[in-house]
């Protein structure tokens, strides 16, 4: 017993080079996307915010799954093949645009619950919008966001198990195989262990992360 | 020569005529308190020469400087970006609520406008903030995080971050009305220290004593109107119209 697992947990761990790619990249991209996303549905323009209230609605309104599939297999077709993308690039653009979606509601709220008088504040001190955004409101909305914002970290960490539709190699995809291979269902529990593992770190960053902001109070 | 001048100002929020017809006209290092009954529009009046509210009607200048101005077909025209932020930096704001940065200690609250806004170094921002929090009592409080103080240190960390700009007029909005009593006094206090140096003041306020106190001019607001100004002792022994006279009575 001790020696298969020794035997599948390299292999197992393969797969989680490339969990943490995506993960990371993802979640390096989509958190800027989504401040993005929110400060352009918090514009003076009307238009802009139908525009990015839209794709909201699209990216919260359909399946992940489905989002990925329409990525990598309906895209070329419909673009004549104008527009294709290798399996790691179609997921990487897929989770963006879907997680900076979910972020931008969730920072949109965050900046909203700032109140008007730090705006007047800096306005008054003479900084303007890319300052006070800055330096003011977008600091203390992290503070505020940071449970949710774990939340969706944690998700996207799950979430890219599904990319095994598009046949990329990650945890799952080969815990999968391993179990159709052996037929031996012990490498589904190797692979939770590593899930669990996973998100034992970034429950702890989070957990680091509110202590810190937790030096001063509003 | 008029170094401020507000000239019938008008100004409503939907239907709600908040400011019918109001004008000021200051000279340089004259302290002015405007005092009425909530909602008489003083605030807003305030807050109209700070940037913080657009004007519907009338016009602003200061030092010569026009912000806004109203063409006769009653156009509001306010001056270019670079001009409003020029005349903004010349103007500190105090109020009510604090809007002191809960994210950044005392120290970083005083030195981050200069830094950001002025481009200034931190190591010629020291020695002001240094002086400054000394002004106020607050020096050994810098490290501290705004939510650690008491209001009445708050306000005053808060004045001395709109005096780290360096400002040739400073604009006090309720300094004191969210304060307990007993911290209403500190503030006051500060806030008297600048009228010795004889900096341009207006205050608005619910400080009786004070406003008679520290003022050279009282203005008395009511309805959107200047209903009664005056030399301190003048409107407060002798008010001319009834509803000074009766606001008065009421707060005395």
């Amino acid at each position: 017993m001790l020696d298969y697992l020794l035997q599948i947990i390299p292999t197992i761990a393969d797969g989680l080079k490339v969990t943490i790619a995506l993960f990371c990249v993802v979640w390096v991209l989509s958190i800027p996307g989504g401040i993005i996303l929110a400060l352009l549905r918090l514009s003076k323009l009307p238009v802009v915010d139908k525009i990015v209230e839209a794709f909201v609605y699209l990216m919260r309104g359909t399946p992940l799954m489905l989002q990925i599939l329409f990525m990598y297999f309906a895209l070329p077709i419909m673009t004549d093949g104008a527009i294709q993308m290798d399996d790691s690039t179609a997921a990487v653009v897929t989770f963006v645009l879907n997680y900076a979606a979910y972020l931008c509601e969730i920072f949109r709220g965050g900046i909203q619950s700032i109140p008007r008088g730090q705006y007047e504040g800096a306005k008054v001190l003479g900084f303007t919008y890319g300052q006070t955004m800055r330096t003011i409101i977008l600091p203390q909305m992290f503070k505020r966001v940071l449970p949710p914002l774990a939340n969706e970290t944690i998700n996207l960490l799950k979430d890219t198990s599904l990319v095994y539709v598009l046949a990329m190699n990650d945890i799952l995809r080969i815990t999968k195989s391993i179990v159709q291979r052996d037929f031996d269902i012990s490498a589904f529990l190797v692979a939770a262990i590593f899930y669990l593992i996973f998100t034992f770190i970034l429950t702890n960053i989070f957990n680091y992360l509110e202590k810190r902001f937790s030096v001063y109070d509003e | 020569m008029t170094f401020v001048n507000m000239e019938r100002i008008e100004k409503h929020f939907n239907n709600n005529v908040v400011l019918k017809d109001v004008s000021l006209q200051m000279n340089r290092g004259e302290i002015v308190s405007i005092i009425g009954p909530s909602g008489s529009g003083k605030s807003t009046f305030l807050r109209c020469l700070g940037q913080l509210e657009t004007i519907d009607g009338g016009a602003i200048t200061v030092d010569g400087v026009e912000l806004v101005s109203t063409d006769t077909n009653g156009v509001v025209k306010y001056a270019d970006k670079q001009t409003m932020h020029d005349l903004l930096l010349r103007m500190g704001m105090v109020f009510q609520s604090f809007n002191l940065f809960p994210h950044m200690t005392v120290l970083e609250n005083i030195m981050v406008a200069p830094r950001m806004v002025k481009g200034m170094k931190d190591t010629d921002i020291m020695p002001i903030a240094e002086r400054l929090l000394n002004k106020v009592g607050l020096w050994e409080k810098r490290d501290m995080y705004p939510s650690r103080l008491s209001g009445g240190q708050q306000q005053r960390v808060a004045i001395a971050r709109a005096l780290a700009m360096n400002p040739e007029i400073m604009l006090f909005d309720e300094p004191t009305s969210a304060l307990d009593p007993e911290l209403t006094g500190e503030v006051l206090k500060t806030i008297k220290q600048l009228t010795d140096d004889r900096m341009t003041m207006i205050i608005v306020t619910h400080e009786m004593n004070f406003a008679r106190e520290v003022s050279d001019r009282v203005i008395f607001m009511a309805d959107g109107i200047i209903q009664e100004e005056g030399a301190p002792e003048q409107l407060f022994t002798n008010p001319q119209s009834p509803r000074t006279k009766a606001f008065l009575d009421n707060m005395l």
